[in-house]
């Protein structure tokens, strides 16, 4: 029992992303410096937001592809609300979120009404949502915020990078919610068992609905918080965020299949990918070399997983 | 056995119901593919001269060889999301082989043994390793993607000898692609459906235990149609790589997507077990028909990708609609 | 319910498609246009003052080994493998230690990733070719508050995000090359069709915009049939050109390719529908790319700079930056094998005039 808890995924994870910060940090003097580690955090926050809710949708065993067509659709809509609909700044921001949010609605609806498996549910809004967006922006971007705005991508609160903070929140609330709640309970008994899920009273379209409504309100927050950050709006923004926030998730030992998976999992293997990306850059490897090893760990990190549960979850 | 079986068992009606017994969602891309050509037609009646006609249906021949393969992984329960940047690999190989001076049936052979190569690793991982085959395939896309970059510092190869430009061929006045996606989905349409073999990809997918009860050694199974799979990846290479006379180092942005768009639109079930590569075939035809369709009818390409997105949605209720009634 | 929602999708499908239907999309962007007079008379310049950014706190960098990372839009690309050899040509005689790293996919936010890395590392230099001028501004001004030399190439920034912006072409010449070559191949009165990569790339936009204004002032006759979109892909190039071929038939003239990828794959799409001679393809293309149909005498020209110097060049000029030998107000930086560079706009490097590659001169080039 206690052995197996040792062995956890999360652990053997913890334990490669403790090896990886010691390596690159011997690699470069300037990776482990607090105002390096800060940086990223603000890097990697979009990704974040986005997977760490992917996990939930995961771990019920479904998927959410048109995350990234998502955040490109409400970045081009808060612009075009903006500047083309006059509407005050923040009004656009609470009108994004809400379409962002019905958007992951309409996915849960076509998934759970009409039974269309997730991934090809999400493969269909994917190129829905990005052509919306391309068809909405006419290729204009809309630029030259209000400077309070860019506090939210470019700022800080307490030294810290802004957009961390709404992270950690989001992190923070997820973890509760997926570990502590009713509603994590749900989403882990429909991925291990639908059926059973639906006969032990669980109202699991009403649960996948609200994951998957919830994983395009964290793809609108993302836009928002990349709007920011970059300071302009295109309409392709977030094209592959879908398979970065996947490899987060998947890295985080969350099975494909439904079932298992926790927050911190998926925290930790955004921290792996983006300690790689900024650590091996900085010791003088080139990007195409970076992407070639965040590969390898990823296959190579679920192998040794598996070594140690030879029961193998596929 | 199989789901599609037992519908074949149980309708005897017409030899036209049996013909067409099981090819539910073929038929549905069929008549799409057909009222575009209709009402495109009816607009500007060039859109069916025989030369648009080659157009289209070579358009995305390599999209729909890659379609095949990658239908029988999914049929096993599998997902390959790294075919995109295999082919971009593949490509580069076989223009480097051809342009150093090997005879073209080198250069037209390798990317088909390496592609068998690759995936059998990727199938070794996934059926003995046990790591899920979507995970093995991102690892794969971000290594083959930067490998590539890294090896070739993202120069294009010119200067291809002209009997390597196999894709520009035309026998009969047809492209030669045409030949290949024809050709290719129906050997291996009946090959999925006559074959113990074939059948028994559908019964890993459909039901594991079953087939494990059968004696079908799915571990193997599973290695063998991602090999098969690197086979049709090869044939895909061939084709993208040789149409012009320029290869780039990198492949269109999102062809993985494509090509699993096309499966899946074609009828095969995400959820493994069932459905035809005759189906992913017509998908593919039809996205190159839907293309060419908008620029006939002077569509605003702003508005391209929406259009389709709403019609592959189209397609996928109908499709759900029709097995719902089935049922 | 299931009947319904195929229905309303389908029906949205077409009533997008016939609203749409009326618009003819050109591709252009919307800013203001500024063609060149129809005899080649220079445009008058208006003298601009420095309108770039200043490094803060830069240490002395002159004479001193540099550090230098190249951040093109993409790697994986013919065209941006030329500007990093002219980038390492330059290197050697300039003592810097350049490397190149970009993002394999077009993404603006890795392309902000990179040199958000490379700041951090603490490079002495920085070149870029932007994927989007507004959004890599911010990365860029921090790059510059740290001190490190910026300058781009190719694609540029917001002036005062980065020092010197290396200018390949002027927008306007660009338009007038592309038009006249395709006035004199196809006719004043000729229609044209052009493959283009996508919406959102700023620079073939502006030279859309710069055409469409030429042509009309210039060539008031010619007839622009309709801007495709084809990405950066050779093969959706080639499909969309066949496509324009069959479409318009003999109404067709030429075609205009406006990116390295897809003039070389609407020239094939002209070589292989057996119009060679019938329908002319101009465009932007690299001489390598285009070799084959020129020397098949199917294509007549191709329009292009010569992207080896503009690499070479943005180097030379992040090196005088550094060495402080390129100031505000300079009207001319020195460029080793390329000589005296004009400034223009305020702080813009111009390279020349494009270049125009016919069968003559192509066999001079190897790119």
């Amino acid at each position: 029992m206690n052995w197996k808890a040792i062995l956890r995924h999360e652990t053997i994870l913890a334990i490669l992303v403790v090896l990886a910060l010691v390596v690159l940090a011997a690699q470069s003097d300037r990776f482990f410096t607090p105002e390096n580690l800060l940086n990223q955090g603000r890097l990697m926050t979009e990704v974040g937001l986005v997977a760490i809710i992917m996990t939930f949708v995961i771990a019920t065993g479904g998927i959410d592809l048109s995350v990234g067509s998502i955040l490109g659709l409400v970045a081009i809509l808060i612009g075009v609300f903006w500047q083309n609909l006059g509407l005050p700044l923040e009004a656009a921001i609470g009108l994004g979120l809400v379409v962002g949010t019905l958007a992951g609605l309409f996915n849960g609806f076509i998934i759970t009404r009409f039974g269309v498996p997730p991934l090809i549910a999400t493969l269909a809004t994917l190129a829905l949502y990005r052509g919306l967006a391309e068809g909405i922006s006419e290729a204009r971007s809309v630029r030259g915020y209000p400077d309070w705005f860019y506090v939210l991508g470019q700022g800080q609160v307490l030294g810290v990078p802004t957009q961390l903070w709404i992270l950690g929140l989001v992190a923070i609330l997820a973890a509760i919610v997926l570990g502590l709640t009713s509603w994590g309970r749900a989403t882990y008994a429909i991925g291990s068992n639908e059926t059973a899920a639906r006969f032990s009273g669980i109202r699991v379209d009403r649960v996948k609905m609200a994951i998957y409504a919830a994983s395009g309100f964290a793809a609108s927050l993302a836009a928002v918080i990349f709007v920011s950050r970059v300071s302009t709006t295109r309409s392709d923004m977030g094209t592959g965020l879908e398979l970065d926030a996947i490899t987060a998730v998947v890295l985080g030992g969350t099975s494909i299949f439904g079932g298992r998976g926790t927050i911190i999992g998926t925290v930790l293997g955004l921290i792996m990918v983006q300690a790689l990306k900024n650590g091996l850059s900085l010791a003088g490897v080139r990007g195409d070399g970076t992407i070639v090893l965040i590969g390898a760990v990823l296959i190579l990190t679920i192998l040794i997983s598996n070594l140690f549960h030879r029961d193998g979850n596929r | 056995m199989t789901a599609e079986a037992q519908t074949l068992g149980r309708r005897e009606q017409s030899w036209f119901g049996r013909l067409f017994a099981g090819y539910g969602q073929e038929i549905i891309i069929l008549g799409a593919i057909l009222l575009l050509f209709v009402v495109v037609w009816s607009i500007n009646p060039r859109f069916i001269s025989p030369n648009n006609l080659n157009t289209i249906f070579s358009g995305n021949a390599y999209i729909a060889v890659a379609a095949i393969g990658m239908s029988m992984v999914i049929i096993t329960g599998n997902i390959d999301v790294s075919v995109g940047a295999l082919i971009g690999v593949l490509a580069t190989i076989a223009g480097t082989i051809a342009v150093s001076g090997y005879p073209v049936w080198v250069a037209w052979t390798a990317p088909i043994l390496i592609g068998i190569a690759v995936n059998f690793l990727v199938g070794v991982l996934v059926a003995y390793a046990r790591i899920p085959s979507i995970v093995v395939t991102l690892g794969m896309l971000s290594i083959l993607r930067g490998g590539l970059i890294s090896v070739t510092g993202g120069a294009w190869i010119s200067n291809l000898p002209p009997e390597f430009l196999l894709a520009q061929q035309r026998p009969l006045g047809i492209p030669a692609p045409i030949y290949f996606m024809v050709g290719l989905t129906i050997l291996a349409a009946f090959w999925m459906r006559y074959s113990a073999f074939g059948r028994s990809i559908y019964a890993v997918g459909g039901n594991p235990e079953a087939a494990r009860a059968a004696g079908i050694p799915i571990e193997r199974r599973i290695v063998q149609v991602f090999m098969i799979h690197g086979a049709f990846a090869g044939l895909a290479t061939i084709l993208f790589a040789t149409q012009l006379q320029v290869i780039q180092s990198t492949v269109p942005p999102n062809l993985e997507l494509t090509v699993i768009t096309a499966s899946v639109i074609g009828g095969v079930s995400i959820l493994g077990g069932s459905g035809t590569v005759i189906g992913s075939t017509l998908a593919a035809i039809l996205f190159a028909a839907i293309g060419s369709a908008l620029i006939f009818v002077g569509i605003s390409a702003y508005w391209l990708r929406a259009v389709i997105g709403l019609l592959i949605l189209a397609t996928v209720l109908a499709d759900m609609a029709r097995r719902r009634q089935a049922k | 319910m299931m009947k319904l929602a195929i229905a309303t999708l389908t029906s949205l499908a077409l009533t997008t498609s016939l609203v749409q239907a009326q618009q003819v999309y050109t591709g252009g962007d919307d800013l203001p246009t500024n063609p060149l007079a129809c005899d080649g008379t220079p445009g008058t310049a208006t003298p601009m003052d420095y309108d770039g950014g200043t490094p803060t706190n830069a240490p002395d960098r002159a004479g001193q080994t540099l550090t230098v990372v190249d951040v093109p839009k993409l790697v994986g690309i013919g065209y941006f493998a030329a500007t990093t050899q002219g980038i390492m040509e330059a290197a050697a005689e300039l003592n810097m230690n350049a490397t190149t790293d970009g993002p394999t996919r077009a993404n603006i936010d890795d392309q902000i990733t990179l040199i958000d890395n490379y700041i951090t590392s603490g490079v002495d230099g920085i070149l870029f070719a932007a994927n989007d001028p507004v959004a890599i501004a911010p990365v860029l001004r921090r790059a510059l508050e740290a001190g490190i030399n910026v300058v781009g190439y190719d694609a540029n920034s917001e002036p005062d995000a980065r020092q010197w912006f290396v200018n390949q072409a002027e927008f306007n010449g660009i338009g007038k090359a592309m038009i006249d070559q395709l006035a004199a191949e196809i006719g004043e009165d000729g229609a044209f069709a052009i493959v283009t990569s996508t919406f959102t790339t700023p620079n073939q936009a502006r030279w859309i915009s710069e055409m469409a204004a030429y042509q009309a002032e210039c060539y008031p006759n010619m007839r622009w049939l309709e801007t495709v979109e084809a990405q950066e892909d050779n093969i959706l190039s080639f499909n969309q050109a066949n496509t324009l071929i069959n479409k318009y038939g003999d109404e067709l003239d030429g075609i205009a390719g406006m990116t390295s990828v897809a003039t070389p794959a609407a020239a094939d799409a002209v070589t292989q529908a057996g119009q060679c001679g019938n329908i002319a393809v101009v465009g932007l293309a690299t001489p390598n790319a285009m070799r084959p149909y020129i020397e098949a005498d199917c294509v007549k020209s191709a329009v292009l700079w010569n992207p080896i110097d503009l690499g070479y060049a943005a180097a030379y000029v992040l090196r005088a930056a550094a060495d402080g030998t390129l100031n505000p107000g300079d009207t001319s930086v020195e460029a080793g094998r390329l000589g005296e560079l004009q400034v223009i706009n305020g702080s813009e490097v111009l390279l020349g005039a494009p270049f125009v590659f016919t069968a003559d001169n192509i066999a001079d080039f190897d790119f």
